[in-house]
């Protein structure tokens, strides 16, 4: 009965004083989260319009009269729209097969689409150089076969559009798949036998209902591409395509004597284009809501017969083509001596690695990444179950609130968020500087600020799936405290916690974005040291440094499944 | 113990989930509380375990204020059980823990059952036969072997109020009819009382002491199942519980004449409640039917459906459809004209 689950919490017979406490714990909380969330953005917002002399609209109307502005505008639309496009066709097509064709090994084809998802996007760009470039694996494979050269210069529009594309369909895929299994096949039955032959009934029946969902992806599609850093900082760069993100940081690391003020103004215009973005995606989710009830309909509906073989062939030969080879190019460019020899005996070698393994710079990059992705990880499972129970459990304002407040620093592009910690930070109060922008500090909030939502979704997830009742028939055994919790559900949600830990995990582990704009130079990440590998010609160092985070990325979902496996072996029969 | 519901009031925003509940639940009683989806019943005993705070009004248990407008006592406070619909079973815990788990932490256990907890699992193992499934997690259990884990977890702590919210809506026919037997048994044995909430008007008149028939947020009735069965109080309650045919007429010196027809129909037992209505309700096996002749008020049969013993005919009766059940012996076709009068009226 839905009107019993309105009112979750009974009024404490307990009377005034816990009530004090409860008090004191939620103010401090929304306390902490305005500090932390709401304040940074307002300071970049004033920043934008505080200059020398106090509030001023300069800055806004210099920008806007700059033919570099429209064209860095131009840029990011392009590449934006391009790529969403590209993700939107991919995404829809592989959530189509796997939710509703016969196509085998599903659980496989479903870990390589996650592959451009759980691999850094930066790693993606030079791997896909180093597979389709002018001095890239493929060329060199042609050349040997005599064949036709067909190089493709990725540093260019095209190769912008096409890696990001890629990086981004896992999101649309993710959006859609489940949407598509949700809608009842007698839907689409009822349209065949009412005389709609098998595309009429897809085109008036399944797309109309699945469109919410896929609006929404390509939505997160959208906003991935305004945020990502890594895409134009490796290949848009050298070939001087600016986008927002890039040019944002170009203006911030280029010190000119208004930079702060520039980049601020272009902050709030990417700001302001991504939150809306955020707005329309909310929008089209929540009328896809009414989907929900329904339940997951995994069995095939359209066999594929003679041609399933076919369109495995061609799922396969894209994933060997997309991320296959582009990965192992990259490797065993890792292995070469000099860059742009040919394979031989003589010219592979393990310096590069070795190196690696023992430059300062490198291995304190690897410390300060693992520290930072650690200590976000942990205060993330502690904070972000937390505001997740109460989420999923009491419901009330507030604790919307937090959430949609927590959601905003993931949602804007790291370069803004990195910019409104650098203006928060800095002088916390005007006049006072604890010297937090520079050291791990800012990192830290910075990094916590911005994966904290990815831990409260994947909690929220895993305590929806617990049945109010689960909890309810521990209170009526007599424990709603601590027992509850280490006996019923820790062990219950634990297997969700953990597969968010992970994300929030790889995410700090790789990030680039935010720290690109923070570090200082003992703070620098895996990242930062991988694009000034690549930015300063140390190609051959920037492969071997990726190689292994790949390695390593693999290795820990390896080990995510393994547990996650183990656990639940006893719950699932 | 006796629990006692004072003048409850329960509101959700706009709508009013119960409405001045009085009743009063004595010690060791078997009582169900009967109503269609939406009339309030589960919220009512959540409301008596705690899970729901009352609007207004005043629970008691066993001479305890437990709830009132102001203050509640938690769920984990009070000496109750329920057993749940979807039996809420920890899906990582092994039998033999579910019935452990309230044994360590249910606050009204006696030392005596707490600290000999191991005797008191095989003796609860026993009771619900479960003694070969001991280990055995949730996920390796059938529907019946699930329900009687639910149902061992909330006897084991010796409660002296156990609450059961349609524990049997989630299982077949078959096995919802010896679980019937069982829940009987399992009162038996433990003397605590029962609050039994169901929709199913057969469960509640085979277990239950008394009934409360609930509709929409009221109380329709409190009687036993025979007083609900034979002598409904009000329409609601004849046709939820009894599938009656309620008929419009005059009463006049104990004699029905129903609307437009002048019949003449004695009382075989309808409560002053409906007769002051001027209502008639008669259950589709207290009516007999024969082939109309002239000069007769009849009814002409619509529908019939053979049900093994017996027929069971709709008949199109003054502009209402009744339901009537006759034995097979007695057989009539659609579109025969009959006459209709209650069992034995001559």
């Amino acid at each position: 009965m839905t009107q019993n689950e309105q009112n979750g919490q009974g009024r404490g017979n307990e009377s005034a004083a816990p009530s004090l406490i409860r008090n004191i714990v939620r103010t401090t909380a929304i306390l902490l989260i305005i500090i932390f969330f709401v304040v940074p953005i307002i300071r970049l917002v004033l920043m934008s319009f505080i200059g020398d002399d106090g509030f001023t609209s300069e800055f806004y109307r210099e920008m806007f009269s700059q033919d570099r502005t429209y064209e860095v505008l131009k840029n990011t639309l392009i590449v934006v729209v391009g790529s969403t496009v590209i993700a939107a066709f991919l995404g829809v097509l592989f959530a189509w097969l796997l939710a509703y064709t016969d196509v085998r090994f599903k659980n496989t084809i479903q870990l390589f689409v996650f592959l451009p998802f759980i691999i850094p996007s930066y790693i993606t760009s030079l791997a896909w150089v180093e597979f389709f470039g002018p001095s890239g694996t493929l060329n060199s494979f042609m050349s040997m076969l005599g064949l036709e050269q067909v190089a493709w210069d990725l540093y260019s529009m095209s190769g912008l559009v096409f890696v990001m594309g890629i990086s981004h369909f896992p999101l649309v895929y993710l959006f859609t798949v489940n949407v598509f299994r949700r809608i009842p096949r007698e839907m689409e039955l009822a349209g065949r036998s009412s005389g709609a032959g098998t595309l009429t009934a897809f085109r008036k029946i399944v797309l109309p209902m699945a469109l919410p969902g896929i609006v929404g992806g390509a939505f997160i599609a959208f906003l991935g591409g305004l945020d990502n850093f890594g895409i134009p900082a490796f290949l848009g760069t050298p070939a001087d395509i600016p986008v927002l993100s890039t040019y944002i940081y170009q203006q911030i690391i280029g010190f000119g004597t208004s930079t702060f003020n520039t980049a601020a103004v272009m902050s709030v215009v990417l700001g302001i284009i991504a939150l809306a973005g955020m707005g329309i995606q909310w929008l089209f989710l929540r009328r896809s809501k009414r989907l929900e009830t329904t339940t997951m309909d995994y069995t095939p509906r359209h066999h594929l017969g003679k041609k399933r073989l076919m369109v495995e062939s061609v799922i396969w030969l894209f994933f060997i083509v997309t991320g296959i080879f582009p990965l192992l190019s990259m490797a065993s460019t890792s292995f070469l001596s000099a860059y742009g020899l040919d394979y031989s005996l003589e010219t592979l070698t393990f310096k590069n690695y070795s190196y690696i393994f023992t430059s300062s710079s490198t291995v304190e990059s690897l410390t300060n990444s693992v520290k930072l992705a650690s200590v976000t990880t942990i205060i993330g499972i502690l904070i972000g179950t937390m505001i997740a129970y109460y989420r999923v459990r009491k419901a009330d304002t507030t604790i919307k609130l937090i959430e949609g407040t927590i959601t905003v620093p993931y949602a804007l592009p790291g370069t803004v968020l990195a910019l409104a910690m650098i203006f928060t930070w800095m002088e916390p109060i005007p006049g006072w500087n604890p010297g937090i922008y520079g050291s791990a500090l800012i990192m830290y909030i910075a990094y916590i600020t911005r994966f904290l939502v990815l831990q409260v979704r994947s909690a929220i997830t895993a305590f929806q799936q617990l049945d109010t009742n689960i909890e309810e028939a521990s209170r009526i055994s007599g424990t709603n405290g601590w027992p509850k919790w280490r006996k019923i559900m820790v062990p219950l949600i634990t297997p969700g916690v953990l597969s968010g830990a992970l994300l929030v995990f790889l995410s700090a582990l790789t990030e680039l974005t935010v720290s690109a704009l923070l570090y200082s130079s003992t703070t620098k990440t895996i990242g930062v040291t991988i694009l000034s590998f690549q930015q300063s010609g140390y190609t051959l160092y920037a492969t071997a440094f990726s190689s292994m985070i790949v390695l390593l990325i693999v290795a820990a979902y390896c080990l995510l499944f393994i547990v996650q496996a183990i656990l639940n072996r006893k719950v699932n029969h | 113990m006796t629990t006692e519901v004072v003048n409850i009031n329960k509101s959700f925003g706009d709508f009013r989930a119960l409405n001045d509940i009085n009743v009063t639940i004595n010690d060791g009683e078997f009582l169900a509380i009967l109503g269609p989806s939406g009339c309030g019943k589960t919220t009512l005993l959540r409301l008596l375990a705690g899970f729901e705070s009352p609007t207004d009004g005043m629970i008691h248990i066993n001479k305890s204020l437990v709830a009132d407008r102001k203050t509640i006592t938690q769920p984990e406070q009070r000496n109750v059980s329920m057993v749940f619909q979807s039996f809420a079973l920890w899906p990582h815990m092994t039998v033999s823990q579910h019935i452990e788990f309230p044994l360590k932490h249910h606050r009204y256990v006696d030392a005596e059952l707490r600290n000999h907890s191991k005797d008191r699992i095989d003796e609860v193992l026993k009771i619900v036969e479960l003694e070969p499934f001991a280990g055995r997690l949730p996920g390796e259990l059938s529907g019946g072997q699930k329900q009687r884990v639910s149902l061992a977890r909330a006897i084991a702590p010796k409660p002296e109020l156990l609450l059961m919210d349609e524990p049997l809506s989630n299982l077949d026919a078959e096995l919802r009819l010896e679980m019937r037997r069982e829940i009987q048994n399992l009162h038996r044995l433990t003397q605590a009382a029962i609050v039994y909430v169901t929709h199913d008007q057969g469960e509640a008149l085979a277990m239950a002491d008394r009934i409360i028939v609930m509709n929409k947020g009221h109380i329709e009735q409190i009687g036993s199942p025979e007083e609900i069965y034979h002598h409904p109080k009000t329409p609601f309650v004849a046709t939820f519980v009894g599938k009656a045919n309620i008929f419009e007429g005059t009463w006049e010196n104990n004699i029905f004449t129903p609307q437009g027809t002048n019949e003449k129909w004695k009382d075989i037992g309808v409560t002053k409640e409906l007769i002051s209505e001027n209502m008639y309700a008669l259950r589709p096996e207290q009516i007999e039917l024969k082939h109309a002749g002239q000069n007769e008020n009849f009814g002409e049969i619509l529908t019939r459906q053979f049900q093994g013993k017996e027929y069971h005919y709709s008949v199109r009766y003054n502009n209402q459809t009744v339901i009537v059940y006759r034995p097979v012996s007695e057989k009539f076709r659609v579109g025969d004209y009959v006459s209709l009068n209650p069992l034995g009226n001559h």
